[in-house]
């Protein structure tokens, strides 16, 4: 798990300072990402967190090669997927790797079912997309994956449309629609975001069964530490459109060597102690386009010294567990002890 | 009075739960207040509208006979239980001037009205989808800047314009079409439509092609679409299940407003054209103080209106099931 070390096989996918901006050529360029590393190994789960802003979703487009629909694009930076260079891929081979190698539930998922198509027609939709099936075996695969999660009554939700589901079935439907074609990798952006909170346990349990099911790599994005730490094995925490600290989630969430990291543990509601006020990250996120020079984080940042305001956006560096792009990574281990 | 028959009725009637049921009460209620702005349309007129056909000269005997030819002699509620009684019985009253009953008038000239409506709107099904489409699909090409541009010069120019124009080319300069008049007779009656049905779809056209685009882009950006494309939805499948089909419903119900205006644009189509059809009807009808006729064209066009609207919305229900549930 340890990223550091000398690894026998490529990673299934590699995300190497990975720049994004919205704009197209000139000189108008607005940077979302621009520093984004991310690693995951064949059947690995990782988590991605961060505020609103920080590109957790416009990294996952970059991943399933839907940035220009958003009028966006990569500037620089590696994108290597089971051996394949996406970033800068044309369309064709785009169309070889979505759905099919890479899954994807959307962000706000509960709109991401057509209204006027039946749950089959477009289940049938992605499992016809490979292979050759009869209509009569399409429909029987598309009952397959509804009964995959969990869905009870599956033929009676597959003639239905997505506004006489609840908003946990349509999830459901969007994760059988995103395993239909078998992919290695699923991409879950935030996937239980807009759902009741016991459905939200359903939906992260389904998803984590699936994975050892169907022996695929997982990417969860989240802005809640907590639910990251419950499914995945490794988390990469994003600030301000760069990659700050990654890691082991055991290592991460005992001994944090970021302090942005370590303010969102302690923001956490579910550790809250009743009586005492929450502790809240002072100030506002960075928001894109409004970068603070230096170390983005330094407004907010208790440790932040002159070095952080001088030097610009620190790397990822290797630290005892995990890589960390603070410069005094070093110190918060002291002030630990 | 109810504001929503339809809301009042699903609650004290299970059967007008069903949505086309429910669409259909509504449009009798709609048709019954048709019926009564016609009634009303006679008497609401400043004057005796006998007294005003007949002169000052007439004698008093000529006066009731006319009243009673026109339904208004008696008390409001007894003329309008006549009327309603006469209109269930397909009685629509006598026109003044030719002593021949509406219902037949309208009967001889109504065919050349629908036939110009059909004939319109065909001709903008076929141009105004092709155009959304392409208007929504290259909006940032020279296309689409072009549309933009044509769209509304066309939409700014007035029919009576535009339709002297395209008589100039076609009809005059080309020999493709007739300058004016009308053969009954369908195919033959094509040659005579199609300039007339051309010159209201100069307005039709722009304006419902450029609720498609917006709807269309509007559309495009729909987390669904993004689905669809993550999925890998190609092709025919992918412009039609992913983005023409969710973006129609406000161009039907358009389209089903309009084909009822053509109607109304009929009025000036139909003389500059010179078809004898409602239309022309109705103008030469209102010249003449003619008001049953008159009354009888508002009715039965407005029928004609309330029928297409129906129409509409049925076939919205069939393309979008979220039309029903609203």
């Amino acid at each position: 798990m340890c990223q550091q070390k000398e690894r026998e096989i490529e990673p299934l996918l590699e995300v190497k300072d990975l720049c994004i901006s919205f704009g197209k050529g000139g000189g108008r360029k607005l940077p979302v990402i621009d520093a984004a590393n991310l690693s995951l190994d064949q059947r690995q789960a990782v988590g991605i967190v961060g505020e609103s802003g920080s590109g957790k979703t416009m990294l996952c487009r970059a991943l399933i090669g839907t940035l220009p629909r958003h009028g966006a694009g990569i500037v620089s930076g590696t994108v290597r997927f089971d051996g394949q260079e996406l970033a800068g891929a044309p369309e064709r081979v785009w169309r070889g790797i979505r759905g099919r190698e890479i899954g994807y539930i959307p962000q706000s998922s509960l709109a991401g079912l057509n209204p006027v198509l039946t749950v089959e027609t477009q289940l049938v939709e992605s499992i016809t997309a490979v292979g050759s099936f009869s209509r009569q075996e399409a429909r029987q695969e598309a009952a397959g994956l509804l009964e995959k999660v969990r869905i009870p009554r599956a033929q009676q939700v597959l003639k239905a449309r997505s506004h006489q589901l609840s908003g946990g079935m349509r999830q459901r439907v969007m994760i059988a629609a995103a395993i239909a074609q078998g992919p290695k990798l699923l991409i879950a952006d935030e996937p239980t975001t807009a759902l009741d909170v016991t459905i939200q346990r359903e939906i992260l349990s389904l998803i984590t069964q699936l994975r050892q099911e169907l022996n695929m790599a997982l990417i969860l994005v989240s802005h809640d530490l907590a639910v990251i730490e419950e499914v995945c094995d490794d988390v990469m925490v994003m600030y301000a459109g760069a990659s700050v600290e990654a890691g082991p989630v055991a290592a991460l969430s005992k001994a944090p060597r970021h302090p942005y990291t370590r303010a969102l543990r302690v923001s956490r509601v579910d550790r809250a102690v009743p009586g005492q006020d929450l502790e809240a990250i002072p100030g506002d996120a960075a928001s894109v386009g409004s970068w603070p020079a230096g170390c983005r984080f330094w407004p907010r940042c208790a440790l932040a010294d002159e070095a952080c305001r001088r030097d610009t956006q620190p790397a990822l560096m290797p630290t005892a567990q995990q890589l960390s792009a603070c410069i005094h990574a070093e110190r918060m281990a002291e002030l630990e002890q | 009075m109810t504001s929503s028959p339809g809301g009042l009725a699903a609650k004290t009637l299970p059967l007008l739960r069903h949505p086309v049921l429910r669409r259909l009460a509504q449009a009798f209620f709609v048709a019954f207040l048709l019926m009564v702005f016609a009634f009303l349309l006679i008497r609401l007129i400043p004057g005796d509208p006998a007294m005003i056909l007949l002169g000052d000269e007439a004698t008093e005997e000529d006066v009731i006979a006319y009243r009673k030819l026109l339904g208004i002699d008696g008390s409001i509620p007894s003329q309008f239980g006549r009327y309603v009684s006469n209109l269930v019985r397909g009685d629509f009253g006598v026109s003044i001037r030719s002593r021949e009953p509406v219902l037949s008038i309208v009967g001889k000239r109504l065919p050349v009205s629908l036939w110009l409506t059909v004939t319109t709107i065909v001709m903008t099904i076929a141009l105004a989808l092709p155009l959304g489409v392409a208007a929504a699909l290259y909006r940032r090409t020279w296309f689409g800047h072009a549309f933009q541009i044509g769209a509304s010069v066309l939409v700014a120019t007035p029919v009576f314009f535009s339709g002297l124009l395209l008589i100039l080319l076609f009809a005059v300069q080309v020999n493709l079409a007739p300058i004016a008049g009308y053969h009954a007779g369908f195919p033959a009656n094509l040659y005579y439509l199609w300039l007339p049905a051309l010159t209201i779809n100069f307005v039709l056209v722009p304006v419902l092609a450029r609720i498609l685009q917006s709807s269309i882009v509007e559309t495009s950006t729909e987390e669904f679409v993004e689905a669809a494309i993550i999925r890998g939805t190609q092709g025919w499948r992918f412009y039609w299940r992913y983005l023409l089909r969710p973006s129609l419903a406000p161009t039907i119900a358009a389209l089903g407003y309009f084909a009822a205006t053509v109607v109304s644009y009929a009025v000036i189509i139909e003389i500059i054209f010179n078809l004898p059809g409602l239309g022309m009807t109705l103008v030469d009808a209102v010249r003449n103080r003619d008001y049953p006729l008159v009354q009888g064209i508002v009715f039965l066009s407005g029928l004609l209106v309330v029928g297409l609207t129906f129409m509409a919305d049925l076939v919205n229900g069939w393309l979008d099931p979220r039309a029903q549930i609203r």
